[in-house]
């Protein structure tokens, strides 16, 4: 009996594990884009906003932050967008959906690892924030000339820092929300009054009402935190008193969603 | 070696005794069915038996480990089939990518295009799964379960919801792959997909097994009395009968008898000297769904019992 539990206890499967991870990823990506509408919300909405600000606000400047134009504002701010929407919106619902179909119970029932799937989830919902990422960038380049910042360093960190702490936060709504049919609009709410008081639509003044309330939110420290990099305010383009709230708030949702994840539809109750 | 053995199995929630000292085997080979009432501790032990759900008390092994060990929990899963109760498919990829997919995880699989043919699901191959009936899904559901070619497949009221004819099918493929050495167990509260294909069923209701046993022995079904029934011709004294009947309208008559072939005898021997024919006769024990209804402790009078179990 000792010498068979040996036989059949659990070892790393190295490469062929990583291959089970893309695979699995590969799946992940097929299936997001297999769903036209969960395609189009999520992927085509940072693109449309940022043409919509662009178009509209014309040559305006913001006096407040060193006289730039505003798309110069906008464009960082719907970068940031991007990777929220991808990793909190979209991933807290399609984990909400997906276990209240029981089909993560499925799949844990499976021989995938646990660490597998999640790790597939995150590298598809990725490539879906860098996309996002990478269309903002180039569309605000192309048709409004904003230019990358000189030094893309700080730029990289500040957005994998983000995808790190949304993706936690997204885990961690997914736990809060309790079936399938509420999903959407209770995700979306919050995200979309998150982005209404962070100030996406229009800068914040710093010391206004608004700004004063988001401070405590994680939304407004991100945008804030993508934007310092291509408009250095005093000179640094690190935002680390913003970044350094964004992975508090990461922490906090790692925490809850490591404890609260549940795998089984919750109306099963138990 | 027993496929699965269980032992002083305990679970609850909160003040509820969800599985109360369950105890059972199912041999390799063997098509063992849970039968109950909804609520009555069927998913809790097969979740048990998964390693989905930790248990409170008890011992329990599958395949010779234990399901709550988590070292060998991905051997067993490589092992391991299972269908559950809510149809769980992904809705946008096709039948073959689903499967293709899933048999990936397995080290030995079987062949997705024969997997395909199991289920009956050829000409739906390329088929988005949200274009299915909720029947095909349904089958692709327990070909997700067979794909990994497991020496166990656990089913969770794989027939809820179909239509006869697609129960048919499914125990066709139950029956089948248990004909190749699989290891099945199965809940229902179907008494006719017990009998159909349990080696050996238990019966469970409020968290303990009241009876196990073969579906024909089960509950001590096989000694208890039979009920003789045909009826008499016109005109035919049934007040002359050798044995103590019931007469009903029209010469219909019933013998309750624990000695059937007795009472059989007498009877025909009786009609045979006055050349008597007994019409549409037959002889039947308690059904196994009167037996259920006994041991899962309601028993309302036949037309009360069907309503109970729906």
């Amino acid at each position: 009996m000792s010498a068979s539990t040996a036989d059949r206890t659990w070892r790393p499967r190295g490469l062929s594990d990583l291959r089970l991870v893309a695979r699995q990823a590969r799946y992940e990506q097929l299936n997001f884009w297999r769903n036209p509408v969960g395609a189009t919300f999520t992927v085509g909405f940072s693109v449309v906003f940022l043409v919509i600000a662009g178009v509209s606000s014309g040559s305006s400047r913001v006096k407040y932050l060193g006289n730039i134009k505003l798309i110069q504002y906008y464009e960082p701010a719907f970068v940031a967008y991007g990777i929220m929407a991808a990793c909190f919106t979209m991933l807290a619902i399609s984990l909400v959906n997906r276990r209240e179909a029981g089909l993560l119970k499925r799949l844990r029932l499976s021989p995938l690892p646990a660490w597998a799937l999640l790790a597939a989830i995150f590298l598809s919902t990725l490539v879906v924030a860098l996309l996002q990422v990478i269309l903002v960038l180039a569309v605000g380049r192309v048709a409004f000339g904003v230019p990358l910042p000189g030094n893309v360093g700080p730029l990289v960190v500040t957005l994998v820092i983000g995808v790190l702490c949304f993706t936690a936060l997204g885990m961690a709504m997914s736990t809060i929300v309790p079936n399938a049919d509420s999903a959407g609009p209770l995700i979306a709410t919050v995200f979309f009054v998150l982005l209404f008081l962070s100030g996406l639509w229009f800068p914040l003044k710093s010391g206004s009402a608004l700004a004063r309330v988001s401070t405590w939110f994680p939304v407004r420290h991100l945008i804030v935190a993508v934007f310092t990099p291509f408009s250095p305010q005093g000179g640094s383009p690190w935002a680390w008193h913003d970044l350094g709230v964004v992975a508090i708030w990461g922490v906090a949702g790692f925490a809850v969603a490591l404890f609260r994840f549940r795998w089984a539809p919750l109306r099963s109750g138990r | 070696m027993a496929a699965v053995s269980v032992n002083g199995l305990r679970k609850s929630y909160g003040a509820v005794r969800a599985v109360d000292d369950v105890s059972f085997d199912v041999e390799r080979g063997e098509v063992f069915a849970l039968l109950g009432p909804n609520g009555a501790g069927k998913t809790t032990t097969i979740e048990i038996l998964e390693g989905f759900r930790a248990r409170d008390g008890g011992t329990v092994e599958v395949l010779g480990v234990d399901p709550g060990e988590r070292r060998t929990q991905r051997w067993l899963r490589d092992r391991l089939g299972v269908v559950l109760q809510e149809l769980a498919v992904e809705p946008y990829l096709t039948v073959r990518q689903v499967l293709t997919r899933n048999a990936g995880f397995y080290p030995s699989p079987r062949p997705v295009s024969e997997v395909i043919d199991l289920i009956g699901l050829p000409e739906k191959a390329s088929a988005r799964v949200k274009t299915l009936s909720g029947g095909q899904q349904r089958r692709l559901d327990v070909g997700l379960g067979i794909v990994g070619n497991p020496e166990l497949l656990i089913l969770d009221e794989p027939t809820t919801g179909l239509d006869p004819k697609a129960r048919r099918t499914s125990w066709d493929l139950i029956r089948r792959l248990a004909s190749e050495g699989t290891t099945v167990i199965l809940t229902t509260h179907y008494m006719d997909e017990a009998e159909a294909l349990a080696d050996t069923v238990a019966v469970i209701a409020r968290g303990k097994i009241v009876a196990s046993g073969s579906p024909a022995s089960i509950g001590g079904r096989d000694s208890s009395a039979a009920t003789i029934r045909f009826r008499l011709p016109d005109g035919a004294a049934s007040d002359k009968l050798p044995v103590p009947a019931t007469v009903g309208e029209g010469g219909a008559v019933e013998v309750r008898t624990d000695e059937e072939l007795r009472t059989l005898g007498a009877l025909t021997d009786w009609a045979r000297e006055r050349d008597i024919k007994l019409g549409g006769l037959t002889v039947t024990r308690s059904s196994l769904e009167d037996i259920y209804l006994q041991l899962t402790g309601s028993e309302p009078s036949r037309s009360e019992g069907q309503e109970a179990i729906r």
